[in-house]
């Protein structure tokens, strides 16, 4: 029985390890467009309808991340209702949002115009909101030791939670100067706040994991150019393989020099790309000036062109 | 023959325009080097060719008829039907005008086209449709109608708000004429392109896309390719002139870097006036001056006759705050476009110019603007930073904000910070006897109680030996529109050995204190230092009040159309202390 036993142990470990890092078609292709996210405990005690309530960090006069309750119909202002944990206004202004199949939400800051709530030496740290009392934390400082202060004043720009391999990934450009590129992209147990893989050399805006082209891939925008990378990851998200610059949104949109601010996937596996205006300043215009662009994956010519 | 001539042309254009060249290297020059040698027209006017002066004519006359509308020149009759059909459509015809003016705006047709098939909608013949592209200029919108040419009937109208059409042959030309006969072309190229200059092999014209970004223009980039090196001429077909001119190196695998409105002012402003400490020496003045990230145009070490004055002097912040809504406004940094804490970043090179008075040069202006992209759309800001030097031994640093901010109802308090040479001054301030010294470090709001000299002078800065300065606060005397500063003044002490501000400072206050509270206290309180015989730093704070009210509008800004297309009339608010030489003889 013993022996059984540890035949059976072995059997396991074996399966395990031979599978690690294989994966399924299928499995591949839902990356990104299948979702996981889960409504957090807490909204329970907002008294907001859990249904129409999304995190905000861009609500006018409100600092901070905000869980915001959506009107039925939008032009009811009246009925918008703005929720927010004490302790979510304490670390200045926040910038992307991201959340996992467990409730929790994951932030990070952005100076708004000046640096009076957003301390540079500030800028690196993910928080954390728990899904089960809404308290916001700092998970994890990511040091800026060699952030010239007179050259910029951001670290993090972007934030996702890749459902499939259930990590985060935190794109951050301290230390980055004019004549040097030295940004990097983290990836970051979400439990721990652990760095278990880095990708160093590139300054990235809006994140994004998916795997409609067939590998597990990390799709990046550029905060210097238009351009937009990728990166193939392994099952558990780490780095594997050379960057690989996929399309570019230059002369495209009202502006033609539109950095990608925000990556997602629609249900049918296009890419959405939220683009904006960013020169590593603090320019901000009152009207978001925001353009959406679609692209579709070309299975014949493998690449991403432009639907819209 | 020819290269060696424009060998020499051209390096000697590089050697006037460019702000540093020390590439000494054989390779072709990297993408600072060009940023440097770029080029930033100055002129806002047009140029003066026939071409333009017959546009002029054409568009003025479209202006004035009914229908506003540029029509496609050298249209065939078939062209010319489908054009007609669709300017009589009601839709078609929605944006002629300005709503609350009822003035026209320029439209034009740029094209008349047989639709492609895909761009017709079911069940209409593909050889009657006819597709009919109009550009809306002061909108930057497109307007295209289908037009079945047999039916006569406008059968679709779709508008393209923010895209621009492609251009006609008529306009490739105009956009290669105001190219061709630029100075600032003539002045990088070393010689005078003609249209067979520019047709010739070796210098091959195309007419390369590009965007205004910030002017949310109509623009293009006629490009010069001259072997191994691109000089892009980025030509603004709304405003008829050209926005600059820069080189880049022809890239081999033929994707050429694009240069845009955009690239080419930021990079140019990084590379020579943020990266790089500029000198000037006129009217017996010396200093330095830099663009900072957050503190505006910094001058520093600034001699007169060769005495030290000024160790530096720079624009902290500008608060903003808007009286209707507690808490509301902005606290704004301004400084570089790149890589800085700049809420509003320059928009052109440091200026100097002559200062003029009754006819005579009286000494010298050094002057930097800082714009919002928008401005002078609601929320946007515009602020100018002048410095001006006289023969004499005065000087004044003022600042303006050219409006326009989110209402009329703003109150903008820039914090000036102005670090005097000497170990051994002294501050003292009029109080209608004589002159009472500030001892420790303090603050004074000027307002309808203050004293002054009887030549208007509220404050002065004395050395050991009784030389230095009096300071004459804005009453509205200064003949630049400002109304009176009600200036706070705080002094400071200068610390070697702890930093209140002589490097670049983040934001020092926020945007809506109505009180002393602007952020230079902080040095102050809570216990005031002695500043008597000792380095001292002034701090002014003019506060001026918005207007928007017709015939009295100040620190404002509003659009007009002009032509077709929208200008703007300003309404500047300066302020700002003169400071005076005490003669001690």
């Amino acid at each position: 029985m013993k022996g059984a036993f540890s035949i059976l142990i072995v059997y396991c470990c074996g399966l395990v390890i031979g599978c690690a890092e294989k994966m399924e078609e299928d499995e591949v292709l839902q990356i990104g467009i299948t979702t996981c996210q889960q409504q957090p405990a807490f909204i329970g005690i907002t008294g907001l309808n859990a249904k129409r309530s999304a995190f905000s960090t861009s609500e006018k006069r409100t600092k901070g991340l905000a869980l915001v309750q959506i009107p039925e119909n939008l032009a009811d202002t009246a009925n918008r209702k703005v929720w927010q944990h004490p302790s979510w206004s304490k670390f200045g202004n926040m910038s992307s949002i991201t959340t996992d199949e467990n409730g929790n939400a994951y932030t990070i800051p952005y100076p708004l115009i000046n640096v009076l709530d957003n301390p540079i030496e500030k800028q690196n740290i993910i928080y954390k909101v728990s899904g089960e009392d809404g308290v916001m934390k700092a998970l994890v400082d990511l040091r800026m030791d060699t952030h010239p202060a007179s050259q910029g004043v951001f670290g993090l720009l972007g934030i996702f939670y890749d459902c499939h391999g259930k990590k985060l990934y935190a794109g951050s450009v301290a230390g980055s100067t004019r004549d040097k590129e030295s940004g990097i992209i983290y990836v970051v147990d979400p439990i721990n706040g652990k760095i278990t893989d880095q990708l160093t050399g590139k300054d990235p805006l809006g994140l994004c994991v998916g795997g409609i082209t067939g590998e597990k891939r990390l799709y990046f925008g550029s905060s210097r150019t238009s351009d937009i990378y990728s990166v193939v990851l392994t099952k558990t998200g780490n780095f594997t393989g050379p960057v690989k610059k996929e399309f570019s949104l230059d002369l495209l949109g009202p502006r033609g020099d539109d950095k990608a601010r925000r990556i997602r996937f629609d249900k049918n596996g296009n890419m959405i790309i939220f683009g904006i205006e960013f020169n590593y300043n603090l320019t901000a215009p009152t009207e978001k000036q925001e353009t959406i662009y679609r692209f579709g994956y070309d299975v014949e010519e493998k690449k991403w062109v432009l639907v819209e | 023959m020819f290269r060696i001539r424009f060998f020499i042309a051209a390096s000697l254009s590089v050697s006037i325009i460019s702000c540093t060249n020390n590439n000494t290297s054989t390779s072709l020059p990297n993408d600072s080097v060009y940023a440097r040698e770029s080029i930033l027209s100055t002129d806002t006017t047009s140029v003066n060719i026939p071409l333009l002066q017959q546009r002029m004519e054409n568009i003025k006359h479209a202006l004035s008829q009914t229908v506003p509308i540029l029509l496609l020149e050298k249209a065939d009759s078939t062209q010319s039907k489908a054009q007609q059909i669709a300017i009589n459509n009601a839709q078609f015809k929605a944006d002629l005008f300005d709503t609350q003016t009822h003035q026209p705006y320029l439209n034009e047709i740029f094209n008349v086209y047989n639709a492609r098939p895909q761009e017709i909608p079911q069940g209409y013949e593909t050889k009657n449709i006819y597709r009919v592209e109009m550009y809306n200029y002061p909108l930057n919108l497109t307007t295209v109608a289908l037009v079945d040419i047999i039916a006569q009937k406008t059968i679709a109208v779709n508008n393209y708000p923010h895209t621009q059409p492609d251009l006609n042959p008529s306009l490739t030309s105009l956009a290669m004429q105001i190219a061709i006969n630029s100075p600032d072309v003539t002045g990088a190229l070393g010689f005078k392109p003609g249209e067979k200059d520019a047709l010739m092999a070796a210098t091959k014209t195309s007419l390369n896309r590009t965007k205004c970004e910030r002017s949310m223009h109509l623009c293009v980039a006629p490009t010069f390719i001259k072997n191994d090196k691109a000089l892009w001429a980025i030509v603004d077909l709304t405003d008829l002139r050209v926005v600059g001119v820069r080189w880049t190196n022809v890239g081999t695998n033929g994707e050429a870097e694009r240069i845009s409105e955009r690239k080419l002012l930021f990079d140019k402003i990084m590379e020579c006036n943020c990266k790089q400490v500029k000198s000037v020496e006129k009217n017996g003045w010396t200093m330095n001056y830099i663009i900072t990230s957050s503190d505006g145009l910094r001058i520093s070490e600034v001699y007169f006759q060769n005495k030290l004055i000024i160790n530096n002097a720079k624009l902290v912040d500008w608060h903003v705050s808007y009286s209707g809504t507690d808490g509301f406004g902005y606290s704004d940094a301004v400084g570089c476009p790149e890589f800085s804490q700049a809420a509003v970043v320059a928009v052109s090179e440091p200026k100097i110019s002559e200062l003029v008075q009754d006819g005579k040069t009286t000494g010298f202006v050094l002057e930097q603007a800082f714009q919002s992209e928008q401005w002078p759309m609601p929320c946007n800001y515009n602020y100018v930073q002048r410095y001006e030097f006289y023969s004499n031994g005065k000087f004044r640093i003022c600042v303006a904000s050219f409006g326009r901010g989110c209402g009329n109802n703003g109150t903008y308090r820039p914090v000036t910070r102005i670090s005097f040479a000497g170990n051994q001054n002294n501050f003292s301030e009029w109080n209608s006897t004589g002159w009472q010294s500030w001892n420790t470090e303090q603050w004074h709001l000027q307002n309808a109680q203050t004293n002054y000299t009887a030549e208007g002078y509220q404050y002065r800065i004395t050395d050991a030996g009784g030389n230095g300065f009096f300071i004459e606060p804005g009453r509205g005397q200064f003949k630049d529109g400002g109304r009176g500063d009600n200036a706070y003044v705080y002094v400071t002490k200068l610390h070697a050995d702890k930093d209140e501000g002589e490097t670049d400072l983040v934001t020092i206050g926020p945007c809506c204190n109505t009180d002393y509270k602007q952020g230079p206290e902080k040095f102050i309180e809570p216990n005031a230092e002695n500043i008597q015989n000792t380095q001292i730093v002034v701090w002014y704070v003019a506060q001026m009040k918005n207007d928007d009210t017709k015939g009295r509008e100040y620190c404002w800004a509003e659009r007009y159309l002009e032509n077709g297309v929208y200008k703007t009339h300003t309404y500047p608010c300066f302020s700002g202390p003169m400071f005076i030489p005490i003669k001690n003889n």
